[in-house]
């Protein structure tokens, strides 16, 4: 194993020329009742190889189904999850896109796998394996509203054991990377004990997949190094230019496998390749390069997708000179 | 100024009408001429003015029939903007990003003769509508300046000189919408500074509007904003923001959102009540202004005249009530 490149969830939807936009064509369409519910998914399908297509043809080697069915982090989840109504838009952390919120009406339960079906569609569209990307149980409690449980950790607990039967039914389905996005902690560092708890529940008896646990929308002071703790064989953070982390993670060792989100996903400035080369040798001095995966630091669609693939582009281009560098 | 009690208005935006839909795609394709294209502008603009006189809207706005996203607009029309591919902001909404690329500059007016358009056509007061400065620097890419702050702060300058302009072309009410400034509490220091260039020896009554933010962690903080009026999004979450109140007085006067933008369902005229009396326990009669909670621009024309007509007829009802 060497040094490998992945993005950190969805992948822009759309594109700029008229095929590249038949998504929004068909929802549209959708919307008017002028097409069915078959005819959408057939195009989300078509989509979603056309965005696995476009990941492996910019050389990336773990891949995702791009996250193009979900409307936002939490809707596509939380609709399938019995107990949550949806209600008005809410702003998602300190970006211009937004999420329905999500509203805990009854006692929260998990009917049948929600992600499996996309897992195994886009894995046998692809050559590279694909990473399951989920919205971790923390992050939906803590933005959803709570109008059932007496105390914030029984729902937090709830979501704890749905999530796991969730991970649990994608190792079951072959899927052997799994990453799960709690940026909601990065602002509730006071939760730590709770969410180390809730992991444990999450975790509990897998082993099979890989997991990341996927931080962004902030940095780690205050929750490094005991963050190391959380029962996940990965973890991934923003680690842009000037990013905080950079000086976080100098003050103890990194004992866990790296996802390294130094490109930034959420401005079209490129960074210099010489820069990423610069930034991953210096990254050597806390974790294997060997077992090192390289990322955006969030998902992409908050770049036009022409800026999405030239992003992608740039962090293989880097892996490739690392790679090369090491075997020579 | 000579206002009712619970002077109504709208937060800017509303629908355009088929005909003006289809003629942007038109001019889009090169179908159609920038002049044809500006005469359509003008029709829609005045069907709307004299839908809000119609109906007894108290301070008018033009709709921004002439415009598409709040900040690719500007964008479009200051120097050191280029505009990027499509982003998406929820669902099926799309919108292209503005990217600094160079010094931004005002080279004209933006917004004035569009202003003086509209107020040619009513005698009541037709507000002027500008986007903020930290909000068109928090949307856009920047490939440019080395800090947000510096991009910030350039477009502050930038937004005074077309405020000064709109004042001086005679408008008495200029809005400064500042949506994105709710959502990074630890940069709400630097959209105060901006607005204190933007308003800075105004004489015009200047508000701002903000929308779909995590208040709480904003408030009491954002009553520095130097503006005379905070017009706030309220119906899309039930008033929960009203018990903020509870804790930390309103200082300024309140734009009180009381229609649910989002929703293509009408509200009653009980509802829009119910709404003002909650904000009457919190909040004095003479510092509330009744407005929906956003641009209504993503609804049907239909939809939202109904939405309007309601907010109007409501509220002359709660004057009564007031005496
Ligand atoms: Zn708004």
């Amino acid at each position: 194993m060497a040094l490998e490149t992945t993005l950190a969830g969805a992948y822009p939807k759309i594109g700029d020329s008229t095929e590249e936009q038949k998504l929004r064509r068909a929802l549209h369409q959708f919307d008017k009742g002028e097409i069915s519910e078959e005819d959408l998914d057939l195009i989300k399908n078509g989509v979603t190889e056309e965005a696995i297509r476009q990941q492996i043809e910019a050389g990336l080697d773990v891949v995702t189904d791009g996250l193009i069915r979900w409307d936002d982090p939490l809707t596509y989840l939380c609709r399938n999850i019995t107990g949550f109504e949806t209600s008005g838009l809410l702003r998602y952390f300190d970006t211009n896109t937004f999420y329905r919120q999500p509203i805990v009406e009854s006692r929260l339960e998990w009917i049948k796998p929600i992600l499996v079906s996309d897992y195994q569609f886009a894995q046998a569209k692809s050559t590279k394996p694909v990473k399951a990307v989920l919205t971790g149980p923390y992050t939906i409690a803590k933005l959803s509203r709570n109008r059932f449980y007496r105390e914030f950790k029984q729902l937090a607990f709830d979501l704890a054991h749905i999530i796991h039967k969730e991970v649990e039914a994608l190792e079951a389905a072959g899927c052997r990377y799994i990453q799960l996005d709690e940026p909601a902690i990065l602002n509730h560092k006071h939760d730590f004990n709770l969410f180390l708890q809730m992991y444990e529940i999450v975790a509990a008896q897998l082993s099979k997949a890989e997991k990341t646990l996927q931080l962004n929308f902030g940095n780690l002071e205050g929750l490094y190094p005991k963050v190391l703790n959380i029962p996940v064989e990965r973890l991934g953070f923003e680690l842009t230019k000037n990013h905080k982390n950079w000086d976080v993670i100098k003050s103890a060792p990194f004992t866990k496998k790296m996802m390294a989100g130094v490109v930034d996903a959420r401005n079209t400035k490129m960074e210099s390749e010489n820069d990423l080369v610069q930034a991953v040798h210096q990254l050597g001095e806390y974790t294997s390069l060997e077992q090192l995966w390289l990322s955006t630091s969030h998902s992409l669609e908050f770049l036009p997708r022409s800026n999405a693939r030239k992003k992608l582009e740039l962090l293989a281009s880097a892996a490739k000179q690392l790679r090369g560098a090491s075997v020579s | 100024m000579n206002l009712p009690v619970l002077p109504t208005t709208t937060v800017g935006s509303f629908p355009k009408p088929d005909y003006l839909t289809k003629a942007r795609f038109q001019f889009s394709k090169n179908q159609i001429s920038k002049t044809e294209l500006e005469e359509l502008e003008k029709k829609a603009t005045k069907e709307w003015v004299d839908f809000q006189e119609e109906i007894g809207i108290d301070i008018l706005v033009d709709g921004e029939m002439y415009r598409g996203d709040m900040v690719t607009y500007f964008a479009e029309n200051f120097k050191g903007f280029e505009i990027s591919g499509l982003v998406r902001s929820y669902g099926n909404r799309y919108y292209r990003k503005p990217v600094a690329v160079a010094e931004i500059e005002r080279v004209n007016p933006v917004t004035v003769e569009w202003f003086k358009f509209t107020q040619s056509l009513t005698q009541k007061p037709v507000k002027g509508m500008l986007t903020g400065p930290y909000t068109i620097m928090d949307w856009s890419f920047d490939e440019f300046y080395p800090t947000r702050r510096d991009l910030c702060l350039r477009l502050a300058e930038v937004v005074h000189d077309e405020a000064k302009d709109l004042e001086e072309a005679g408008a008495q009410y200029i809005q400064i919408d500042e949506p994105a400034v709710s959502v990074r509490p630890e940069e709400l220091e630097l959209a105060i500074e901006a607005m204190g260039i933007v308003t800075s020896g105004l004489k015009a009554y200047t508000l701002t509007h903000i929308c779909y933010g995590d208040f709480p962690k904003i408030y009491p903080k954002m009553l520095d904003i130097p503006v005379n009026q905070i017009d706030l999004e309220l119906s899309n979450n039930e008033f929960d923001l009203l018990d903020l109140f509870k804790k930390a007085p309103f200082t300024r006067d309140i734009g009180l959102g009381v229609l649910d933008v989002h929703s293509h369902r009408t509200e009653t005229k009980d509802e829009v009540k119910a709404r003002i009396q909650k904000a009457l326990k919190f909040i004095p009669k003479e510092k509330i202004y009744v407005s929906p909670d956003c641009g209504l621009k993503t609804r049907e024309v239909e939809e939202a005249k109904a939405k309007l007509r309601v907010m109007v007829e409501a509220t002359k009802e709660m004057r009564e009530t007031l005496g």
